[in-house]
């Protein structure tokens, strides 16, 4: 079924979905983020209805493809960590000063908040302000940032 | 009072973020020239360029345009200026740790701009957005607040939330903490004399040993003293001994006795000056901080403070003292041999400290190890029904048997460590005691400098009294930092000003006649986002009036202005023609009832609770009261009658029950407003009968509001009021308002009655 579908941006800055000669308007969302970040797409409406289901994308169009992983790329973003600089306990909060992918970035998590374990061996750390920073392989970090890390990993 | 007062948000912002406190001036005066002088009213950073890397694009928002200042940070990036006229949608796109904010203009035209920004910028972005899809519906927005204020509060909001907004450093808190010491400067200095005294005169033992030796025993043995001479010196001492085991023990006492009693008090002076302030707090502190952390601050935290007060404080100076004493007797004895001893002291200190850090950094591991681990308990023991049902218990077993050997297995690493530590650092010391002896025995045999047998045997037990205070003072570390997190946390609630203040001469009205006059009132829970736009009634004294509309309109927030919970943004609210904020608070709130969904009762007796607001009411009119709340029946087949004890709150109640004793609690007060929000939703149409009864006989004569889903309860009301997106839509009495067939009103109402009819089937 899913051949028939076309995704494309329009000129004006939205993502159309067509099928059968019907175009909507689409955002789409990840069904598992984590484990699956890649399959498993929803593409819904303005009224968050789903207008369609992507199991895979190699079912799509080269063309639809790479206009939702365009897409993809805005919905699954968070910042990726590649180096700790310093880690710090304040009251009732630890700061944490690191350099990612995006830039450097001074955050904040709760005391009692611990990374999460994903599927996939990384780490998912959650700020106060419920930014997402992701280590991807926390063991190829260098040794000074597996260091500060080792309370949260070992 | 060094830490009293709170970090200012700009400071908060550049401790903990990396990004500026403020829109640079000079960006904001160019911006504001570029719009012919019109102020920038909100402005906020959009932090991802397009390519979603972090940046600094700062958006500002003004009563005719949008600005946009790419990559600035400094004052001179390019302005993007937007005319709000032009912007005909706005969308959100909420992505995992970003939002894509679109502005479109006309439909199939590229749209105006688009913005990316993380999670942090989000609360001072939504104002924007709330303000811009504000003005494409044609509302006019009041601004309640400076623009930088905006941004900062948004800005500091989470942080604040999770931790506090006082005290800049562990120091200020200590000193603030020593504060509360003043009031009890005899006993501390009484206290801390003590056990100075107490750790100089334990250091005169170990010295009056090494004086015996040399100056009795030694010329005894060579025959230079005889018996009386000998025993006479040696009575001296052994008096001497005696004396200072005497002082030793007395100091002791006191120094314990005067301490414990002293933290106790200051502990005592904390939790009371906490729950004297939480109970000044407007309602909107209790909203932002959760129960259990504001138990444990005037519980657990103040103890923690009497520990350090009692104990803490006096073992560290104490140790200081030992240390500082020791060094000069050793060094004014034999200034070689105290070399020896002193040299090592701060490698050693040094230890203690690494060994307490890297300890800290086990602990942290542990610590989330353990919660993992009871995480396991938390979830599954409430769910054991589903666990059953689902057959996974061996699942669960092994879930929790994996976290549990973990735990094991990294506390016994933490064992390994510490078990190994102390040993090493014991062979330290006695490493340091064979040096002394290996460099001490010569000279006792006349090598080099002599040295008496007496000052070797002192030296010998000076050692032994080195470990304590080295072990003390490396700990101090962490029992600081346990201490001056406890007194934050009470500080931040002591430091947190009410938001409703009473005037210098507040009014009381008496008699209260119960009219209640809105005057175009506005509220806004954060200043930015209105609840309340624009209302305006008049309601007499003994009107009832029901409050109708969506959840969400702002219903429950109008009672709660009426009961001056929270201060009006803009407009007034009269109670019998005086502004409310002239009013004395606590005296109106007393003249206002209030009776509520979910009714709160406090652990104690029915009496009691229908008694709190009126504790000196006596027995006919709690009784009356309760027949009036149809309670008095349901009450008597209790076991201990009115006496009987409902548990935490009220929880041996059923809904209904509590309810009614509510209902009792309110009628005895006699308010001259009544509030009655939901009274009747949750219960069964049995007892929704019942409390309709009671609440009819208690409207009766007061101005009331009352706020029903179900439309039927508010058949009695003179009036009726239709909410709607913090409006008023609709006003009218019940025929008047189902006369207008395309009303909200009467699609409520045909919505309910089609419900009922689907049911009753």
């Amino acid at each position: 079924m899913t051949e028939s579908l076309k995704i494309e941006w329009r000129s004006d800055g939205k993502l159309w979905l067509s099928n059968n000669g019907k175009a909507t308007a689409v955002q789409i969302t990840k069904c598992f983020p984590w484990s699956e970040p890649d399959r498993y797409i929803s593409l819904r409406d303005s009224d968050e209805k789903e207008v369609a289901l992507i199991n895979n994308l190699n079912d799509l169009e080269q063309e639809s493809r790479e206009a939702i992983e365009k897409a993809l790329a805005e919905a699954g973003f968070v910042l990726e960590i590649t180096q700790i600089e310093s880690l710090k306990e304040d009251f009732e909060v630890r700061t944490w000063e690191a350099r990612t992918a995006q830039g450097k970035r001074k955050f904040q998590t709760k005391l009692d908040d611990w990374p999460q374990a994903l599927p996939g061996g990384g780490l998912l750390i959650r700020d106060v302000a419920g930014d997402l920073f992701l280590i991807d392989d926390p063991d190829k970090l260098d040794e000074i940032s597996r260091k500060l890390l080792w309370a949260f990993v070992a | 009072m060094l830490a009293k007062r709170n970090c200012t948000n700009e400071e908060l912002i550049s401790r903990y973020t990396d990004q500026p406190s403020e829109m640079p001036r000079g960006l904001r005066d160019k911006i504001e020239k570029q719009w012919n002088n019109g102020p920038v009213q909100l402005y906020a950073m959009a932090d991802l360029n397009a390519s979603l890397k972090l940046t600094h694009t700062w958006i500002a928002l003004g009563s005719e345009h949008i600005s946009i200042v790419s990559d600035s940070g400094r004052d001179n990036g390019e302005i993007k200026n937007i005319e709000l006229s032009q912007i005909q949608t706005v969308q959100e796109t909420p992505c995992l740790s970003c939002t894509n904010l679109t502005l479109f203009g006309e439909p199939d035209e590229p749209p105006l701009a688009v913005l990316h920004y993380t999670h942090r910028q989000r609360r001072a972005m939504e104002n924007i957005k709330f303000i811009i899809e504000q003005r494409i519906k044609g509302h006019t927005v009041g601004f309640d607040k400076e623009a930088k204020e905006a941004y900062s509060d948004a800005m500091t909001q989470p942080i604040k939330e999770a931790q506090a907004s006082v005290a800049a450093n562990k120091m200020a808190v200590v000193w603030r903490l020593m504060g509360y010491l003043t009031p009890y400067r005899k006993r501390l200095s009484f206290g801390l004399v003590a056990a100075a005294i107490m750790t100089l005169v334990s250091l005169l033992p170990a010295y009056l040993t090494g004086y015996v030796i040399d100056k009795v025993i030694k010329p005894f043995q060579n025959g230079k003293i005889d018996y009386e001479a000998a025993m006479y010196t040696a009575w001296v001492i052994i008096g001497a001994l005696a004396l200072t085991y005497i002082l030793r023990v007395f100091c002791m006492w006191i120094r314990l006795h005067k301490m414990s009693v002293l933290g106790e008090l200051v502990a005592g002076d904390l939790r009371r000056d906490i729950y004297e302030h939480l109970q000044r707090l407007s309602l909107s502190f209790f909203s932002k901080k959760q129960t259990g952390s504001l138990i444990s601050r005037v519980s657990s935290d103040s103890d923690r403070l009497w520990e350090f007060i009692a104990f803490g404080v006096v073992e560290v100076s104490l140790s200081v003292i030992m240390l500082l004493g020791l060094g000069t007797v050793l060094m004014t004895m034999d200034w070689q041999l105290g070399l020896i001893l002193t040299l090592p002291i701060p490698l050693f200190l040094w230890t203690v400290f690494a060994h307490g850090s890297r300890m800290q950094r086990l602990f942290i591991s542990a610590w989330r190890k353990w919660s993992d681990m009871t995480a396991v308990l938390s979830d599954t023991i409430p769910g054991m029904r589903v666990v059953k049902a689902f057959n996974q218990e061996d699942r669960e077993k092994e879930r929790f048997d994996g976290r549990n050997m973990s735990c094991v297995a990294h506390f016994n690493h933490i064992h390994d460590v510490w078990t190994k530590f102390w040993p090493i650092l014991l062979m330290g010391i006695h490493i340091i005691t064979l040096s002394v002896w290996a460099f001490a025995l010569p000279r006792v045999f006349g090598q080099g400098t002599s040295l008496s047998v007496g000052t070797f045997v002192t030296f010998l037990l000076y050692m032994g009294m080195y470990l304590q205070p080295i072990e003390t003072i490396g700990l101090m570390a962490r029992m600081m930092n346990r201490a001056t997190s406890s007194a934050h946390r009470i500080f931040e609630v002591l430091d947190t000003e009410p938001e409703i203040v009473d005037r210098i001469e507040p009014v009381r009205l008496e008699p209260l006649q119960g009219r209640v006059t809105f005057e175009n009132v506005t509220f806004a829970y954060d200043g930015i986002r209105q609840i309340i736009r624009g209302i305006s009634f008049n309601v007499m004294p003994g009107e009832m009036i029901g409050l109708v509309g969506p959840s969400g309109a702002g219903k429950t927030t109008i009672t709660n202005l009426i009961a001056r919970f929270y201060d009006v943004t803009g407009g007034k609210i009269l109670i019998d023609g005086v502004n409310i904020h002239n009013l004395d608070t606590g005296h109106f709130r007393r003249q206002v009832g209030m009776v509520l969904q979910d009714p709160y009762l406090f652990h104690g007796t029915i009496l009691e609770n229908i008694l709190y607001g009126q504790p000196d009411a006596g027995m006919e009119r709690v009784i009356e009261a309760a027949k009036t709340a149809n309670a008095h029946d349901f009450i008597l087949k209790l076991p201990h009658g009115y006496e009987t004890i409902i548990g935490e709150r009220g929880h041996t109640l059923s809904g209904g029950e509590r309810q009614r004793v509510s209902i009792a609690r309110a009628v005895l007060c006699n308010p001259r407003i009544l509030i009655l929000d939901e009274a009747t939703s949750s219960v069964d149409t049995e007892t929704e009968r019942n409390i309709q009864q009671a609440l009819d006989r208690l409207i009766a004569g007061r101005t009331v509001f009352a706020i029903a889903h179900r439309l039927s309860t508010l058949r009695n009301a003179t009036r009726l009021i239709v909410i709607e997106d913090g409006r008023i839509t609709e006003e009218g009495t019940h025929s008047e308002l189902l006369s207008n067939p395309d009303g909200t009103y009467t699609k409520l109402q045909k919505m309910q009655q089609e419900l009922h009819e689907a049911y009753a089937v």
